[in-house]
């Protein structure tokens, strides 16, 4: 009896701190773009991310993945996520809407500085992208996308 | 008779999922036009979240060896005060005894039944970063909800994404680029 107690006890001291954890964080992928308007191609990788096809973007006559991390977003707690031009992209998990969207803080800027984007606050369904852009990086364009929860739904 | 919901109940079951797809949109078109019961929403939240952290503190610190000690110990006095007397031993309080020692041992498993229910719901009750919550209608896309460019000059644009969703873009002029 004593030891099913324990059991019971455990179990549900388990769940509680494997549900508390894993309730507050949640996927998503950062993938950073190089864009320019000389013939290049575009990266297949980009072939899903239509709205890359359309204007702003379809002045850029070349696109290439230069990375893909996929990052965990704790609600609360930044996660920093570095720039091939030496800025970091933080991101921030500010809340889940009721209706399962996410409001998105997210800040590009150097260590200690805020050189470019200072603040910028996002609503997101699961698995669509936002994207900033605008850095110069070598001769061309970096084009940040971000999309929470990746797989709840493909790439849009 | 329906009862009329006062607007305090009807954000509570908004923010508990509860409010049925006709409630819920009417709200949703208030929540546009009030910061107030925006406000009072995300105090709902906060309430919630220090609820999780209290409770995830609380399984953290929670000695259940000590708890498990004080049990035992509590039960042992209760059995001791219950031992039968000489008297006792008539068949009619045998069965008595049986019957309190399982009424001891069923109410510790209810009790701990209880308690592990009361961690269960604890644990899995929706967290504000969970999207287990109903949806009325699936909102797709993303879009800024506050953007601020610095010193530099930027521009919010909506693409449209595969499936005519809007896509954010904010475009910010590298100040970098300027300088050189």
């Amino acid at each position: 009896m004593r030891s099913l107690a324990r059991w019971t006890v455990w179990v549900a001291m388990s769940l509680l701190v494997s549900a508390s954890a894993a309730a507050q964080t949640v996927p998503a992928e950062v993938i950073v773009i190089l864009a320019k308007e000389e013939a290049g191609g575009i990266d297949p990788q980009l072939k899903k991310l239509t709205a890359l096809s359309r204007p702003p973007f379809n002045s850029f006559r070349s696109m290439r993945v230069v990375s893909r991390p996929r990052v965990k977003l704790t609600k609360g707690r930044d996660t920093l996520v570095p720039l091939p031009n030496g800025r970091r992209l933080k991101l921030t998990l500010m809340r889940v809407m009721p209706n399962g969207r996410y409001r998105v803080k997210a800040s590009i800027n150097r260590p200690q500085k805020a050189d470019y984007l200072p603040l910028l606050q996002v609503v997101a369904s699961p698995g669509d992208p936002f994207f900033v852009a605008g850095q110069a990086y070598k001769g061309g364009t970096l084009v940040v996308g971000v999309t929470v929860d990746p797989k709840k739904r493909g790439n849009r | 008779m329906e009862s009329v919901k006062t607007d305090e109940e009807r954000l509570q079951m908004f923010f508990d999922g509860e409010l049925d797809p006709e409630e819920e949109a009417a709200l949703r078109r208030d929540l546009e036009r009030s910061p107030e019961k925006v406000a009072e929403l995300e105090e709902l939240e906060r309430l919630r979240s220090a609820m999780q952290e209290g409770a995830r503190r609380w399984s953290g610190t929670l000695d259940s060896e000590a708890l498990f000690a004080r049990i035992e110990a509590d039960l042992r006095e209760e059995q001791e005060l219950s031992r039968p007397t000489a008297e006792s031993f008539a068949p009619r309080l045998r069965v008595f005894r049986g019957g309190a020692g399982r009424r001891v041992w069923g109410g510790l498993a209810a009790g701990l039944a209880a308690a592990a229910a009361a961690l269960i719901v604890i644990a899995i009750w929706p967290d504000p970063i969970e999207p287990a919550q109903p949806s009325i209608a699936e909102v797709r896309g993303s879009e800024v909800v506050e953007v601020d460019f610095g010193p530099n000059t930027g521009t919010v644009f909506e693409v449209e994404g595969r499936a005519g969703e809007p896509v954010a873009v904010i475009w910010i002029s590298d100040e970098e680029v300027g300088r050189r």
